[in-house]
Order: structure tokens, then C-alpha cells, then sequence
């Protein structure tokens, strides 16, 4: 791996003047390089955080007069966010859609790539219409949909024809079903970034290990369990880790196509959050709730790393040692 | 069950060809749809039984929508339809200009760390929280700060927000092409005298240029498409296109399926264009080095 560091990172200790020059320089330039980075810290988020901060313990409305003058009222807000059901049923809706439609674009995704990792006839042609959805703006995805999906609308009327039966569910306005409208929507959407994930994992795996077992009669659903599924567990954890974050922030589809609606059946957390700050004008209890969201994310983010971290960890070190053991 | 080993695999390469094309009609029927509607006339749009094929095409519903021809007076949607050029400039602006910042920056930064470790592994990754954490949690108090900032509603504004959230892709990506650059073209570089900055600009990215071209398209189809931040940062002067479709459903209650599609067409198509040209290159975006070549 040619990812040592230029300098020699176990370089003898300064002796001259010009290697510490010549050190001091080092780090000067590396300072410059991060500073791009500092500076979008300090003035973008860190303002922002901080905001979001102060709104969360005062109470204010833009109907008060400036902001700066709210009262401050602590912890209520928190309160009032974490013993509201509606608070609560939006954090079952997102972890139910988060879950479902991962596992939707997990399973069709990996399918897909299995069939398709080896070549074959026409697998250029499949490959171009599979990331399609992938590169479709996701409102434009809500409002096809919609154009879809109503009633008597073309989709109930292929799958009518195709099965011979009347087949009418209401999809757009039925408050059973919306949610999983959108999940459907979020499959269709992005199963293609699934399915080139697991792509590139499935034909990342060296052949030999597969090769191997072959010769010694071993079935292709052992070898599947037994040889690919062991490798390619970093690469699922990723496609799993990344559309359930995604999922959890989906917000375009949901709103554009239910704006929260019918009833409340599509209320996810984003949407809630937007309802509370945007049309209620609640900005103080948007923001409390911001906060508890964020803080929720947060630990499944650092769960989600931490587990990256270590499956990146195994896979750079196996990759090493077989790249040591090819040269010896 | 006897079959021969020439049998069994005729048969699976089938089953293949069947999941495969079924898969496809699913992936290819709405965008069909999109297009197909977008050539419909109105009395098509919305009819029972659903009409697959326009007849007659007709390239009314893009006339209106993109040069406004049709009479203004009967239509209240007509209102926006003078609008769609703005925002599409608005949105080339803004996605090419914030992806080329968070190119640039980008792989600055993933040179700094795949040479010299300026971020540690751990800070990669919390590099990558940023992108993970959901956009609607700091929308509110960002809007405020930009507000304050006079920066609500500019092109600037959004031009930094998109830069902030794309950054982390962007130097995970270019860091995966800059960790291929073999060492001794920088020492060669060194030893002939070309400075720190030289060397990056002049050796090292040069080196990655088809793989800057990948990033740089992979981060556009992301700010291309964003909608959230666009729809509350911006208000009148600035709207993209994501904002603009939307507001075709807003203004008015019935349904103008053609148009919308036409408009989402336009949208759509460079899109795709992008995405196809870099389709090769889609993998290493999303994969973080999890996936070796």
C-alpha cells in the first residue's frame, strides 16, 4: 500500500537547523491543507449548533418579536418533545420505514448482483437500466409516482391485467398503506445503490478461495454461505449502514408526495420536524426535537463507524498480508 | 431428476434472463411513464383505461412549460412557466459551483491525508458524519444564521451548505484514486525542484484526472437533486429545479401531470447523462475503501 507518509514518519531526530526547518515547514503546509475544513467548522456548523442550542431552552415563536429576547425555560422542551405521541409515533415510523426499505434494497440489490456479477450476454444493457432509478431526482420520483399510482392508474392496471384479477389498492390515499407506498418508492429508488455496492464487493472477491472450494466439491450454496458471505460482510454492513442513515433522513419523497398525510400515516421524523418548525412555527420545540434526532443519530452513527472501523480494519489487514505473501 | 450438467445450466441462465428482465421492466416502466406523459395531451394524463402509448405525441406540454407559448389567461399554472430557464441556470450555478469547491477541497484534503495523515482514520470518519446526520435536524437554525448573514435566498448561501455536505464524499472519493498514485512520482517531482503546492497541482492531481472527473460528476447528481436545504434556504429570487417542480404541485389543485413531467424530463435527463458517462466509477463514491480493486 502506497499510503506512507511522504516524509518518512519515523524520521531521525532533528539534528540540524535545516531539519527542523524543514520540519516546522511540514507541519505548516499541513496546517494550510486542514484549514479549508477549520474554517467551514468555525463558521458554518459550530454558529449553527450553537443556535440550535439556544432555541432548544427558549421559548420562541416568530410571532414573538426578536429572538434574542426569548425566555429561557430550561428543559421543557425536552419534556414536552419526549412525552408528545405524536414525537413518538414519528420515531416508530421512521425506524419502521428505515428498516423495511433497507432490507427491501438489501435483498433485491444483492439478488441482482448476484446474478450479474459473473458476464454474460447483455449484462452492459442490464447494468445501464438497473442504476437508472439511482439518477432520477428523488421529487421527480414523487411525483411520477403519483402519476402511477392512483386508482385506476397504469400500475393497478398492468398488475390487474397481469395477474387477471381487479386489483385496485388505493396507494395514495389509503392510511394503511402510504407509508409503505414511500418505502415501495425508496426500494424502487435506491436498490440500484445496493445493487453497485455489492457489484463491486462480489467482484472485488478473489477467485481462489472460490476456485478452491469447487475442487473439493463443495456446493455453490456452501460456497455462497461459506466463502462470499464471510468476505463480503464489510461491504454489506456498508450498503446496510448507509440506507438506513439515508432512509432515517429521507424527507423529498414523503413530503412531496404526502406532505405527512393521509392523516398523519406518513409522519416520519423529518416531516414532523418540518410540520413543527415551518408551519406551526414552533421553532423552539422543532429545535428540542432536532436535538433529541440528532443525538439518536448520533449513537447509531457511532455504532455504525465503529463497526465500519473494524470491518475496514480486517479487510486493509488481509489485503497486507496477501499482498506480502504474493511478493515472498 | 435426471439432467445433464448442459441442461442445468441452460436452465439457470434462463431463470437469470427472467429475474433480470422482470427487474428491469420495473426499473425502466415509471421513467417510461414520466416520458411518456410529458408527450401526452391533457385529456390523456389522467384517463381510464391509463392510455400507454400518446397519441398523438405532442410537444405542447414542453412548449408551455419551457417558453410559456400556450394562453396565459386559461391556465393559473401558466404563472410559473416563464420560470423553468432561471432555475435551471439557477441550478447549474449552484451544483456545478459547490461541486467544483468541494472537488477542489476535497482532494486537497485527501491528498493531505493519504501523504501525511492530517486527519487520522477516526477523523475520516466523523468527516463522514456529516454527511450522516439528517439535514432537516440544522435546517432551522441555519436559516436563521443566514438570515442574519443576509445569505437567505442567494445562490452563495446554498453554494456553501451543499459545499459543507458534500465535502465528506468528495474526499473519500478522490483519496481512493490518490492512494493509487505511486510515491516516486512525487519524489521525482521533489528532487526537480517543484514545491509542496507544485507538486500537488501539477503532479498529483493531473495523475487522477479521470478520477477527478468522477467525483466531480458523482458530487453534482447529489447537489443536482438536493431538495430540503434548497426549499427552505431559498424563497423567491433563487429557486432550483427540485423547488420548481414542486411548486407546479403547490399553486394549484388539479392535475397537470404533462407539464409536471415535461419539466421533470428536463430535469432528469442531464442527470442521467452524468450518471451514465461516470457509471463505472459510481462504486468507489459509495464504498469508502471498503471495496478493493
Amino acid at each position: 500500500m502506497a499510503v506512507s507518509a511522504l516524509p518518512a514518519r519515523d524520521a531521525p531526530l532533528a539534528t540540524s537547523t535545516r531539519t527542523v526547518s524543514r520540519r516546522r515547514a511540514v507541519r505548516r503546509f499541513k496546517l494550510t491543507l486542514l484549514l479549508p475544513l477549520i474554517g467551514l467548522f468555525l463558521f458554518l456548523l459550530t454558529p449553527v449548533l450553537l443556535l440550535q442550542l439556544y432555541f432548544s431552552v427558549h421559548q420562541w415563536t416568530v410571532y414573538l418579536s426578536s429572538w434574542w429576547d426569548a425566555d429561557y425555560v430550561g428543559l421543557d422542551l425536552f419534556r414536552d418533545v419526549l412525552t408528545d405521541p405524536r414525537f413518538g409515533w414519528a420515531v416508530v415510523r421512521s425506524l419502521a420505514f428505515a428498516t423495511g426499505s433497507t432490507i427491501g434494497c438489501f435483498v433485491f440489490g444483492f439478488l441482482l448482483a448476484y446474478l450479474m456479477y459473473k458476464p454474460f450476454h447483455g449484462q452492459a444493457i442490464y447494468y445501464v437500466i438497473f442504476i437508472l432509478p439511482m439518477l432520477t431526482v428523488p421529487v421527480v420520483v414523487a411525483y411520477t409516482a403519483e402519476m402511477l399510482l392512483y386508482q385506476n392508474g397504469p400500475i393497478n392496471d398492468v398488475i390487474s391485467i397481469l395477474l387477471g384479477v381487479d386489483f385496485k389498492p388505493s396507494w395514495l390515499t389509503n392510511p394503511h398503506i402510504a407509508l409503505f407506498t414511500v418505502a415501495c418508492l425508496e426500494v424502487w429508488n435506491w436498490t440500484p445503490f445496493s445493487f453497485i455496492i455489492m457489484l463491486a464487493g462480489l467482484s472485488a472477491i478473489p477467485k481462489e478461495p472460490i476456485e478452491a472450494a469447487e475442487i473439493l466439491g463443495a456446493s455453490k450454496w456452501r460456497i455462497f454461505w461459506e466463502v462470499q458471505v464471510p468476505l463480503l460482510r464489510p461491504v454489506i454492513l456498508l450498503a446496510l449502514v448507509l440506507r438506513f442513515l439515508e432512509a432515517m433522513a429521507e424527507f423529498p419523497k414523503t413530503w412531496a408526495l404526502f406532505q405527512g398525510g393521509p392523516g398523519s400515516a406518513t409522519e416520519t421524523l423529518p416531516v414532523y420536524i418540518f410540520m413543527t418548525t415551518w408551519q406551526y412555527f414552533e421553532i423552539s420545540k422543532g429545535a428540542a426535537m432536532s436535538y433529541i434526532v440528532m443525538l439518536l443519530m448520533i449513537v447509531i452513527v457511532l455504532v455504525a463507524i465503529q463497526l465500519l472501523r473494524r470491518e475496514k480494519r480486517s479487510l486493509d489487514a488481509m489485503y497486507e498480508q496477501g499482498a506480502k505473501e504474493t511478493e515472498a | 431428476m435426471a439432467m445433464t450438467k448442459t441442461q442445468r445450466r441452460r436452465l439457470s441462465s434462463t431463470v437469470r434472463y427472467v429475474i433480470l428482465t422482470g427487474w428491469a421492466l420495473m426499473a425502466a416502466f415509471p421513467i417510461y411513464w414520466m416520458v411518456a406523459t410529458s408527450f401526452k395531451p391533457d385529456t390523456q394524463w389522467f384517463s381510464w383505461p391509463p392510455v400507454y402509448f400518446p397519441h398523438p405525441p405532442t410537444l405542447a406540454n414542453y412548449m408551455n412549460v419551457w417558453f410559456g407559448a400556450e394562453q396565459y389567461a386559461q391556465t393559473q399554472y401558466a404563472i410559473s412557466s416563464q420560470k423553468p430557464f432561471v432555475s435551471l441556470w439557477n441550478s447549474t450555478v449552484i451544483a456545478s459551483t459547490s461541486t467544483f469547491l468541494s472537488v477542489l477541497f476535497g482532494s486537497i484534503l485527501a491528498y493531505g491525508v493519504s501523504r501525511y495523515r492530517i486527519l487520522s482514520e477516526a477523523r475520516m470518519f466523523q468527516l463522514l458524519m456529516l454527511r450522516m446526520i439528517p439535514p432537516i435536524v440544522v435546517v432551522a437554525p441555519l436559516s436563521l444564521y443566514y438570515s442574519a448573514l443576509g445569505l437567505l435566498d442567494t445562490r452563495i448561501g446554498l453554494i456553501m451548505v451543499y459545499f459543507l455536505t458534500t465535502l465528506p464524499y468528495a474526499v473519500w472519493m478522490t483519496k481512493s484514486f490518490i492512494d493509487e498514485v505511486p510515491l516516486e512520482v512525487e519524489q521525482a517531482a521533489e528532487i526537480l525542484g517543484a514545491s509542496r503546492w507544485r507538486t500537488i497541482f501539477e503532479v498529483v492531481l493531473p495523475l487522477i484526472r479521470s478520477g477527478l472527473v468522477a467525483t466531480f460528476l458523482f458530487i453534482l447528481i447529489l447537489t443536482w437533486s438536493e431538495y430540503l436545504l434548497a426549499l427552505i434556504l431559498t424563497k423567491t429570487q433563487v429557486s432550483t429545479l427540485p423547488i420548481e417542480l414542486s411548486k407546479y404541485q403547490g399553486s394549484t389543485e388539479g392535475r397537470v401531470y404533462g407539464r409536471q413531467a415535461a419539466l421533470a424530463v428536463g430535469i432528469t435527463i442531464p442527470l442521467m447523462i452524468v450518471g451514465l458517462i461516470i457509471r463505472k466509477h459510481l462504486a468507489r463514491g459509495f464504498s469508502f475503501g471498503m471495496v478493493r480493486r
